[in-house]
């Protein structure tokens, strides 16, 4: 239900993007050139290639939790849902996570205002305070194994680890991203238009990046929460 | 411009510098075109042969005593899975999506060329590991194409232990894959169109492998989902889909788990996964009969909103897969009217292919022919597709051969035809050579006419009962002996089927060693992919100014015009042309 729900929401959008890019159009009609797209666009291709990946991210999220509702809904006659007490570090994580997300707002207002220093040590410490948030999920297992009853064969833990593992593996493959702009802000040519108009850009990525997990995140711990 | 793909060329564009730049660690979209083409088609012809022998044990039972049942279910379910994913999708989106978005756009290539190039390697690599299943102890899986659990990871399937591994892995591989191609896709479409290429004056080829490649960014994540649960429970354990079971006489470790969660994620992909390889055969075969009609495309903007309309109604209509499984009646009442809705776009691209022909100059030439024996295929399996959709005509049939006709027909020989089409129709741009015309008719008519001699008589022994599945049929008597005939002759003209493939090879190796020269525009086509400054297209696409787009993809033989088609890169009468400046 939620899948087609986030399905719906996406063909209302992009039926409406049609709609807006002139779909009308009777182009047998029509002759010589037309203002296109490209002369009034003011994204550019990494930032939309990011939301198409977000967008895919978000589905991911969007089935596994449609999946967790119908276990717990006891689907197809399935034995009693045995729900999992959530770690009480889950809301530290979130902290951390939430801060993470804000150093990085700061960062890309610092480096939009060429503050290269200040930037950077916003951006670090966005990276430190989201492998902070790694290894309290981490931890979050432990706990969750060691205070339940629940084994590896419960689904309510499986499901536990499955989205929290799949919602870090997703923060690493955004640090990557993040160790590699920082190596450029260390060597940025201040004096170079291009080089910090491709910084800037990196770094607004990135805080798109961390900004969407961090909702998506906000989504699962609510879900985990919810049962 | 801020990024290369639209910009005219001023500094190099990733430009190879090396023989293994050029062929091998290639960012050129068109290399990598023919880079997924080429494993698409070799990986094609390995499910090909496992149909064959299949169809041996099928017509002539006991007779091939290397085929068992063990792996006779291996040959089924890895015939399956490579057709859909590995040839098809690959095919139409790694192959056409590549070569036909950048030269259909007026663009250098596409905007993330390195992605690009990872994308087929990283392809590769799950077609390798897909096919190493064939070496591992227990061999590939044999649990069905749809891979249900529990059968599948219980022990008594064939290739419970590595096979399944191997082939979720291969599939988790595959959507890494294609989901950076699809970033690409989607993104050259909206960001890289040259001047003047509005959404609107974009070929159908592009629509239809843009809206396809959108499907599949939204509905690939479910099969992940899918297959890391399954690789899960295989490994470590866990009850995702497992439930509590009885396995060769001894009661199973997992409990609580849902088979039909599975077969809800797997539908949810794999309905949307008929249209990721139908949409794009229904642009490029638009664009095909219009060419070679020479007459325009008969409802362009109802075709565009159709492709839309059905991707949209795509992801509602899975659980028709799923009648058998046991579902609440109004879930059964709701996909079964879904099902029937999607059909009006489906229908309204149909009469306007049909219209596109009336009364227009028809070319008979390959290209041409198999567009259109696509329709003949297509409005055939098409209208079964109706008696499956609703649920009182599908329970009976479900499991008989009927099914097995039907979805052939419809997302098997449809898009084959197509493929078929296109590669001839694109040869020339792509070799610079043409296509050999005698083998080419004969590949044609054997193929056209061989398909329907398999798959016709699949409806009728599907309404006689004969179900799917089986290994071997024996004596039974609800099938009579004349259904056990029609199987043998299935077979044959499986076999006559498959030469004629080989007749497809042999045509593409002569011809490109010993093709006539090809003519940058053979067809009289308009699209820009036919205005190149070179064919083949050189890197870069286009010499050192890009294409400007005056008129829309379908200006064939307009009334009082000197020539049967305008390119779209023409200007008005009374214009210059702003290519220079």
């Amino acid at each position: 239900m939620l899948s087609a729900l986030f399905i719906a929401m996406l063909t209302a959008i992009t039926v409406w993007w049609l709609l807006i890019q002139r779909l009308k159009d009777k182009p047998w009609l029509k002759q010589g050139v037309v203002p296109t797209s490209q002369e009034t666009v003011t994204s550019s291709a990494p930032k939309v290639g990011l939301w198409v990946f977000l967008a895919v991210v978000s589905s991911l999220f969007g089935l596994f939790a449609s999946a967790y509702m119908m276990r717990v809904g006891g689907h197809g006659g399935l034995v009693t849902w045995q729900a999992l007490d959530e770690p009480s570090v889950l809301w530290i994580n979130t902290l951390v996570l939430v801060l993470a997300s804000g150093a990085m707002q700061v960062a890309r207002n610092r480096i939009d205002a060429d503050d290269f220093t200040g930037g950077r040590s916003y951006f670090l410490t966005a990276g430190l305070l989201t492998v902070v948030f790694l290894a309290g999920q981490i931890f979050a297992w432990q706990q969750a194994r060691a205070g339940g009853n629940l084994g590896p064969g419960s689904p309510a833990y499986a499901f536990f680890v499955l989205l929290t593992a799949v919602h870090g593996l997703h923060l690493i493959g955004g640090l990557w991203v993040l160790g590699r702009t920082t190596a450029r802000i260390f060597r940025v040519d201040a004096n170079s238009v291009v080089a910090r108009s491709r910084l800037r850009l990196s770094v607004q990525l990135c805080t798109t990046y961390w900004h969407w997990l961090l909702l998506i995140w906000l989504g699962v711990f609510a879900l985990l929460l919810s049962t | 411009m801020a990024y290369v793909a639209i910009a005219d060329r001023d500094h190099p564009m990733h430009d190879p510098q090396t023989w293994i730049e050029k062929y091998v660690w290639s960012q050129d979209h068109k290399v990598i075109a023919i880079q997924y083409g080429s494993v698409a088609i070799g990986v094609g012809l390995v499910a090909l042969a496992l149909s064959l022998l299949m169809r041996l044990q099928i017509g002539f039972p006991d007779t091939f005593p290397f085929i068992t049942p063990y792996n006779y279910y291996q040959f089924v379910t890895m015939h399956g899975m490579i057709m859909v994913i590995y040839l098809l999708t690959a095919l139409f989106l790694g192959g056409f999506g590549n070569y036909l978005i950048p030269l259909m756009c007026g663009a250098r290539d596409m905007v993330f060329p390195y992605l690009n190039m990872l994308s087929f390697w990283v392809y590769l690599l799950s077609v390798i590991v897909l096919l190493a299943s064939f070496f591992v102890p227990g061999g590939p899986t044999g649990g069905g194409w749809t891979l249900y659990p529990p059968q599948t990871v219980l022990e008594g399937t064939p290739g419970h232990d590595w096979g399944i591994l191997l082939m979720l892995l291969s599939l988790a591989i595959f959507i890494v894959a294609f989901t950076m191609g699809g970033l690409n896709y989607v993104t050259t479409v909206l960001q890289a169109r040259c001047r003047g290429m509005t959404l609107m004056r974009m070929p159908l080829s592009v629509w239809g492998i843009f809206v396809a490649t959108i499907l599949g960014l939204l509905a690939f994540p479910a099969l992940l989902v899918a297959a890391i649960m399954m690789i899960l429970d295989r490994l470590i354990g866990t009850s995702f889909f497992m439930p509590a079971i009885m396995s060769l006489g001894e009661i199973a470790e997992t409990d609580g788990g849902s088979p039909v969660l599975f077969q809800h994620l797997f539908w949810f992909f794999g309905h949307p996964e008929v249209y990721i390889v139908a949409l794009p055969a229904f642009g490029i075969v638009s664009d095909l009969l219009s060419t070679h009609a020479r007459k325009n495309i008969f409802g362009y903007r109802m075709m565009v909103w159709a492709i839309v309309a059905i991707g949209a109604l795509s992801f509602i209509v899975w659980a028709h897969h799923m009648y058998v499984s046991g579902m609440n009646p109004y879930f059964g009442f709701f996909f079964a009217t879904t099902t029937l809705i999607i059909a009006i776009p489906t229908a309204i691209k149909v009469y306007n292919w049909v219209l596109t022909l009336w009364r227009a100059d028809i070319q008979i030439n390959i290209p041409n022919l198999f567009a259109i024996g696509f329709i003949f295929t297509f409005v055939h399996g098409g209208l079964t597709g109706l008696f499956l959709g609703n649920v009182t005509v599908d329970l009976p049939l479900s499991d008989t051969y009927f099914v097995i006709g039907h979805f052939h027909m419809v997302m098997g020989v449809s898009p084959v035809m197509v493929l078929f089409g296109a590669i001839y129709h694109w040869f020339p741009k792509i070799s610079g050579k043409m296509p050999n015309q005698t083998l080419g008719y004969i590949h044609f008519w054997m193929t056209f006419l061989g398909t329907y001699a398999i798959y016709l008589p699949m409806h009728y022994i599907g309404i006689l009962g004969m179900p799917r599945r089986y290994y071997a049929y024996g004596t039974t008597d609800f099938i009579p002996e004349s259904a056990h005939a029609v199987n043998e002759a299935i077979t044959i003209a499986a076999i006559v089927v498959a030469v004629a493939q080989l007749i497809f090879l042999v045509n593409v190796f002569y011809s490109l060693r010993k093709g006539k020269q090809a003519p940058d525009n053979p067809w009289g086509a308009t699209t820009l992919e036919w205005q190149t400054p070179q064919t083949p297209p050189v890197h870069g696409n286009w010499g050192p100014k890009l294409p400007v787009v005056y008129r829309w993809a379908y200006d064939y033989s307009v009334p009082g015009e000197p020539k049967d088609f305008i390119p779209q890169n023409e200007p008005p009468k009374g214009h210059h042309s702003l290519a220079n400046s």
